[in-house]
């Protein structure tokens, strides 16, 4: 079954064909094409074909060969983002990098890697791992995402507060324009300052700029030990304070994870340890570092507390770490059983922000009779917002649209962003405007024209889809 | 296809892609129609469709039961029961392959046919097969359709379980009964891993009891979409259990078939299903006094059955019996949670593919250096059997519970 005869599909398949392209590669099945469409944000669209490469030279072809008959191409990786990056269009091809999945080389002198964008990012991390060094962005999905799509939505991870997030890692790219022709920027250098800084435009530039073929990492060493600790806070404001006070006391946590109070009592029971009844806010903290100099930090950490927080504990061995992350690893299923629908943001604010904007949305939570449940990465400012809601209430859908207007309004008022690291997608290109000023969106524009002047590259995404393309 | 009973359960995905870290089949061949996410998409939008598109049955069909995705499901959801329904209600429209039906139709027809054809396979077997040098089980001598010459069978023994235990003489001393139940492949297959299970709760306080009237657990026509043979043969046990309902422990030594008890929804009250690593280990202190200070002096592997580890959730206990028994000898080799490949008939329906995840897991084995790898599922044991031959290495596949039986022999005499 290969579905409606499609001649400019046909033809384009017979051109693969005699470019080097294998049946296997070009992919037409039904049942195929089904399962390339979707992404974790439940959209899902059937392409009209798609296309595993194995390496740069086949993107450069498939590229020139869809640029002749103007075809739309949807770049992909694991297809495990959370703002529909990779939902194609009917009428496009997917180009799924997931063969491309070579770790070309791990240069310890210089401690970078170099890999192909289908790797999984954590086996890259495995890897380097075994040699002593550390690629540190952590996204939740790291166990199956791929650094091509981890680079292209620029994805953080609790370890974002120490460490930074994948731009600060991407010394350099290889990246194929739309008509095939393949672009380099950024080098091994530490130090680089030739001509624009592509590689970081690229980064997070959510597959509508280029195809990202190879990827240079930077790499550091491994922190010889990583202590986990677990602290319970009366309010979201004490919690706040905690933090400060890490900081200003030369406390570096590597993961400062927070959890509010609905989301404590979703994963109470079952928990392996007992939280006090009063515990408002839970802080997950981890810091890595030298054996010693993490050994100093917590104990500076637990001195620090010892009065304040209602529930301190340390970590001794793996498996007490482990217990100890089960509260923020069980959140997601948990509260999926408050209510048949979520609405999942992943705003971000200045790290002092963080308790206003709780207490803000606890008053809307209030007001459009909906639970809003909030968890995330204190240390940065990133919070997962959850509007728990039935989308089949007509006037439960209404108001949690609603919700979702007031707590952009909320975040970029307080200094805030829409997406601190699943990007705009299609999900939130509605509210780029209430972002940036008109001047500012222009230029976006004029680069994607730039590099894109048909809107065949990843179109929809990021920008509202105009009657014009500008 | 007629709607899915489990539609809300198909709902709870929400394609986060967690399936594709662990999925054996997706590993091999980078294919989302090939991973759960993808199946459950596919299977999602056959409901309710007269026509079942090959392509697709094939892709519902690419699936090793072997519970990774989900084990490791944020969602928790049932995907091994979505998939064997969605099996269920393609056999109802489209029939049972005809070599599956005359297969499971042995299988109900226990006392019968299926010793009987058993036996005069072990007579007739040696016309085509012959024995591996190294190691137990057949290889073919002439060509066969679908075999080639390093698919491993197992070779089929003139006396079956049953006929040892009739002549078998347990203790008279007063020993608590426990029920056994050995399994298919047991029974018929690996007689002496039976054997040893026996003497092992024997030199512990236990009889084992082996009703004759079990049957198989099932699982292998749960996993072919048989839901009627399946009922018919979990109808039949839970009878059996139900006489002997004085009895509370049920144990056995093979993982599938502790799996599949322990999902029975109504088994007599108080009734436990146990596999014998978590028996022994309720009886360490005994136990570890019987073995003294007694160790197999070879290297020694294990490789977790995912029926034991994601269907039943046991790690621990087996690897405190190797430590018993083997101590510093006992070595964890790489991903011992990944699939061997075998999934009761998939090594042979889709032979490239369990050779490509065999030869993974051979060479995972290898790499330790150990002499036997084990694991408590027969399943398994052939197929790393065939692991061995494939990589041309010279490890056997034992059960632990063999190893332990042989110590102990040593150490009564």
């Amino acid at each position: 079954m290969t579905g409606p005869v499609n001649p400019i599909r046909n033809q384009f398949i017979e051109e693969l064909k005699q470019s080097g392209f294998t049946d296997k590669q070009i992919v037409v099945a039904d049942e195929s094409r089904a399962c390339y469409g979707y992404d974790a944000t439940r959209q899902s669209a059937d392409p009209m074909l798609v296309l595993l490469p194995e390496n740069g030279l086949q993107v450069e072809t498939a590229l020139q060969l869809a640029a002749k008959r103007k075809l739309k191409i949807f770049p992909r990786g694991a297809a495990s983002g959370m703002s529909g990056g990779s939902i194609p269009s009917s009428d496009g091809i997917i180009l799924s990098l997931t063969r491309m999945k070579q770790i070309l080389e791990i240069d310890q002198e210089n401690m970078i890697a170099t890999v192909e964008p289908g790797v999984i990012t954590g086996e890259l991390q495995e890897e380097v791992g075994r040699l002593g060094l550390f690629y540190p962005p952590d996204p939740a999905s790291l166990a199956f995402s791929t650094i091509g799509g981890n680079v292209a939505e620029n994805a953080g991870g609790p370890r974002a507060v120490k460490y930074g997030v994948t731009a600060d890692y991407v010394m350099g790219l290889e990246a194929v324009l739309v008509n095939g022709e393949t672009i380099r920027s950024g080098n091994k250098c530490v130090k680089s300052v030739s001509g624009y800084d592509l590689t970081s435009l690229l980064v997070g530039s959510e597959g509508t700029l280029a195809v990202i073929t190879k990827i240079l990492l930077k790499l550091l060493p491994a922190p010889e030990t990583v202590k986990t600790s677990l602290l319970a806070f009366p309010s979201m404001t004490a919690a706040a304070h905690a933090i400060n006070a890490m900081f200003k006391n030369q406390i570096e946590p590597s993961t400062i994870e927070f959890l509010d109070h609905h989301s404590i009592n979703a994963v109470r029971d079952g928990l392996p340890f007992s939280l006090p009844e009063e515990a408002d806010t839970v802080l997950l903290v981890e810091i890595d570092g030298t054996a010693t100099g993490v050994l100093s930090q917590s104990q500076k950490l637990k001195e620090l507390f010892k009065d304040d927080a209602l529930l301190l504990i340390e970590a001794q061995n793996e498996s007490e770490r482990e217990q100890l992350w089960i509260a923020r690893r069980r959140l997601s299923p948990a509260i999926a059983n408050l209510a048949p629908h979520k609405i999942n943001e992943d705003i971000a604010v200045p790290r002092s922000a963080i308790p206003e904007v709780i207490a803000r949305l606890e008053n809307l939570s209030e007001k459009i009779a909906l639970p809003i449940v909030c968890f995330g990465h204190a240390g940065d400012g990133n919070i997962h917002v959850n509007v728990m809601l039935d989308k089949d209430d007509p006037d439960q859908a209404r108001r949690g649209h609603q919700a979702i207007d007031e707590i952009f309004a909320v975040t970029l008022e307080l200094g805030g962003t829409l997406s601190g690291e699943h990007g705009i997608g299609n999900t939130k290109s509605a509210y780029l405007d209430k972002e940036w000023n008109p001047a500012t969106i222009a230029t976006m524009r004029a680069i994607k024209r730039a590099f894109d002047p048909d809107n065949r590259l990843n179109p929809g995404k990021i920008f509202q889809q105009l009657e014009r393309y500008l | 296809m007629t709607t899915s009973p489990w539609q809300q359960e198909l709902k709870k995905c929400v394609k986060c892609g967690a399936c594709m870290a662990v999925c054996p089949i997706y590993r091999q061949t980078g294919r989302e129609e090939m991973v759960a996410r993808g199946k459950l998409n596919l299977i999602e939008r056959l409901n309710d469709k007269n026509e079942l598109p090959p392509g697709w049955i094939e892709a519902v069909d690419l699936c090793l039961l072997c519970c990774s995705c989900e084990e490791n499901c944020p969602k928790g959801v049932k995907i091994t029961e979505i998939i064997a329904d969605a099996r269920y209600r393609q056999t109802e429209q489209l029939g049972l392959n005809p070599i599956k039906k005359s297969a499971f139709s042995l299988l109900k027809n226990r006392f019968l046919s299926l010793p009987r054809f058993l036996k005069a396979g072990s007579f007739l077997q040696w016309l085509l097969w012959r024995r591996l040098p190294r190691h137990s089980g057949l290889v073919r001598r002439l060509p066969l359709p679908g075999l080639d010459d390093k698919t491993v069978i197992p070779a089929l023994p003139q006396k079956h379980l049953d006929d040892y235990l009739k002549k078998r003489q347990t203790p008279t001393s007063n020993l608590k009964p426990v029920i056994y139940f050995p399994g298919c492949a047991t029974r018929y297959l690996y007689p002496q891993m039976g054997l040893d299970l026996l003497y092992v709760l024997e030199l512990l306080g236990f009889q084992g009891v082996v009703p004759k009237e079990l049957n198989c657990c099932g699982m292998v026509t749960w996993g072919a979409g048989d839901q009627k043979s399946n009922q018919e043969l979990k109808q039949r046990n839970l009878e059996v259990f139900r006489k002997h309902s004085d009895i509370k422990e049920i144990v056995t030594g093979c993982a599938s078939c502790g799996h599949a008890l322990k999902e029975y929804e109504d088994l007599p009250q108080e009734c436990e299903i146990l596999d014998i690593s978590e028996f022994l280990f309720r009886h360490r202190e005994k136990l570890e006094e019987l073995v003294g200070t007694d160790k197999l002096e070879k290297k020694i592997t294990y490789h977790d059955p995912c029926h034991l580890r994601k269907g039943q959730g046991i790690t621990s206990q087996p690897r405190w019996l190797l430590k018993l028994i083997a101590g510093e000898n006992f070595i964890e080799m790489r991903h011992p949670e990944r699939c061997c490949g075998a999934a009761g008939t998939f090594g042979l329906s889709h032979k490239e593919i369990s050779r490509e995840i065999l030869a993974e897991k051979a060479h995972d084995t290898d790499a330790t250096g150990a002499e036997i790898v084990t694991s408590g599922c027969p399943g398994c044991l052939l197929q790393l059997t065939e692991g061995a031959v494939v990589a041309d290495s010279k490890w056997q596949a034992e059960h632990p519970i063999s190893l332990l039986a042989d110590l102990l022999r040593k150490g009564v005499r």
